[in-house]
């Protein structure tokens, strides 16, 4: 399916709020959303994926294998998943992470050095928020601001100084994105 | 109301509260532990009761003594928990008590494993326990029309006195997606008159509720039964059409099954391939009619898709079709699921087979 999206990494690193994220902001922002978390004993180290799709008509069916865009933020998930990336189709992925080459030649592959932006941003943990902003600036499936505010509502309980984090490290994802086409 | 984002489980379980739940029991269990999580957190914010039992045949029977005080009583659990729930199940039907039974299937048989199956087809729809009783299944396709069935289920088991059971493969719990809530249900301004428990505290005769009964008195609870199932199929039968008006090949199928169809069908429409789906909504009553009335010198074969192996819904189809055409299967099991790709192609070959 053209407009899924793959995301994998390891546990703990953020992978299913990264789509959860980008679904409700799509259904916040009027489109149709699906979201589907892998099964398995998923547990911090583990592996996690899950899969993301948005549409502007009604979603059929959400179980697809193929997706035309894959977010890979850890070497085992790329490895096992890099399949699963339609010909043609978009892989965005932490270039400090997943350290395998990237082999196919019939894709569009973006290595973001999302943990050093983290850093410079300020925090580890917002590496996946630049992976979706990277993915909205490159994508544009919703909005920024739409996506801005869905992340401010996810925080809602925490510090201005967290939301404040959130929105630099959403801004860094997009002008990566921007400044990479 | 704007449209939300949600897990398949909670969805249910909210839903369940709209529909007026005021107890649950039950024991935790993979794909469908966040429905209990989320009624612990929400049952008691409309003055409901949420217990965690100390086992799957203490939940069952907690919510035995809660419906037979005339509450809305729940539980959900999966395949191994509602194996062990099935001797309260029974009392329940037997005690003409009405109560939800959320059954989220995963693959088995056994402790099995945690990934979504549809093997528990058989269990629900025909022996959800011993003695001469059935229920109403009611198997949702997306998480909306979960909310939307689940939102009804006690008034239906209310007005059969009967447990009613709400199948869902552990895809369609764990999936998220767009919903919108009905508004919260009235509940009845009275307990039930068959109810125990003096509520308004006016002296009456001594109420029992008893799975128990002389032989007289059980033979007519099983006529009732029978009587409910046949007011069943008069009344309550639901079902989705699906491209069937010129359709060579019928599939049958229910849950996130009939979603993967849909996809396949709309695929193999686009090559040329006439083909539909019946999808039952409600397996208990099974749409019958639906099948029965199909033109079969247009229909060539009925394919039943289900994610169990060996297939389970089959021999209800084959009632209905006899010997007309034949009827094919197509599945994965024991937690493989179907796959929109995977599936479209084994429709295709199947179909290419046929006309070899």
């Amino acid at each position: 399916m053209k407009n899924a999206i793959i995301f994998s990494g390891s546990g703990g690193q953020g992978i299913m709020s990264m789509g959860i994220m980008l679904a409700q902001s799509a259904v916040e922002s009027g489109k149709h959303a699906v979201y589907l978390p892998s099964y398995g004993a998923e547990q911090r180290g583990g592996s996690a994926k899950c899969v993301v799709i948005i549409d502007d008509e009604e979603i059929v069916s959400p179980m697809t294998k193929y997706a035309g865009t894959f977010v890979a933020l850890s070497d085992t998930g790329y490895n096992k998943f890099i399949d699963e990336l339609e010909p043609g189709g978009l892989l965005i992925y932490d270039s400090a992470l997943v350290t395998s080459k990237i082999e196919r030649d019939d894709i569009t592959a973006l290595g973001i050095p999302a943990g050093d932006i983290a850093l410079e941003v300020g925090s580890p943990k917002v590496a996946n928020v630049i992976i979706n902003g990277v993915i909205i600036g490159l994508m544009g499936i919703v909005s920024q601001e739409t996506f801005q505010q869905s992340l401010d509502l996810k925080f809602a309980k925490k510090s201005e100084e967290v939301r404040a984090l959130n929105r630099k490290a959403l801004q860094a994802g997009i002008d990566y994105a921007n400044s990479h086409r | 109301m704007p449209k939300k984002l949600v897990k398949g489980c909670n969805a249910i379980a909210e839903a369940a509260i709209l529909g007026g739940c005021r107890f649950f029991a039950g024991y935790p269990i993979t794909p469908q532990s966040e429905i209990p999580e989320y009624l612990a957190e929400h049952l008691p914010e409309v003055g409901g009761t949420f217990i965690q039992g100390e086992s799957e045949v203490a939940s069952i029977n907690m919510v035995y003594g809660a419906a037979a005080c005339g509450v809305r009583a729940m539980t959900s659990s999966s395949g191994p928990g509602i194996s062990l729930k099935a001797e309260g199940i029974s009392y329940l039907a037997g005690a003409m008590l009405p109560a939800v039974i959320v059954d989220v299937t995963r693959g088995g048989p056994g402790l099995g494993c945690i990934q979504p199956a549809q093997q528990d087809y058989l269990q629900a729809t025909k022996a959800l326990g011993h003695g001469g009783f059935r229920t109403m299944v009611f198997a949702p396709h997306t998480v909306q029309e979960a909310v939307d069935l689940m939102y009804d289920t006690f008034e239906y088991a209310e007005r059969d006195r009967n447990p009613v059971v709400l199948l869902l493969d552990g895809c369609l719990a764990s999936v998220m997606e767009e919903v919108e809530f009905p508004a919260a249900k009235e509940l009845p301004a009275k307990h039930p008159e068959w109810a125990v428990g003096n509520f308004d505290g006016t002296p009456r005769a001594r109420r029992t509720v008893s799975s128990l009964a002389g032989k007289e008195a059980m033979e007519q609870r099983n006529i009732r039964s029978g009587e409910l199932f046949d007011s069943w199929e008069k009344n309550d039968v639901r079902v989705e059409k699906y491209m069937l008006e010129d359709a060579e090949y019928v599939i049958v199928a229910y849950g996130m099954s009939a979603r993967v169809c849909k996809y396949a069908i709309q695929q193999l429409r686009a090559e040329g391939i006439k083909i539909g789906m019946i999808r039952p909504i409600t397996l208990v009553p099974f749409p019958k009619a639906a099948l029965d009335e199909l033109d079969y010198n247009q229909v060539k074969a009925i394919i039943d898709v289900e994610m169990s192996l060996p297939a389970q819904m089959r021999d209800d189809i084959a009632l209905q079709v006899k010997d007309r055409v034949p009827i094919l299967t197509y599945g994965r099991s024991g937690g493989v699921t179907l796959m929109n790709e995977e599936t479209t192609e084994a429709l295709k070959n199947m179909i290419g087979g046929m006309n070899k």
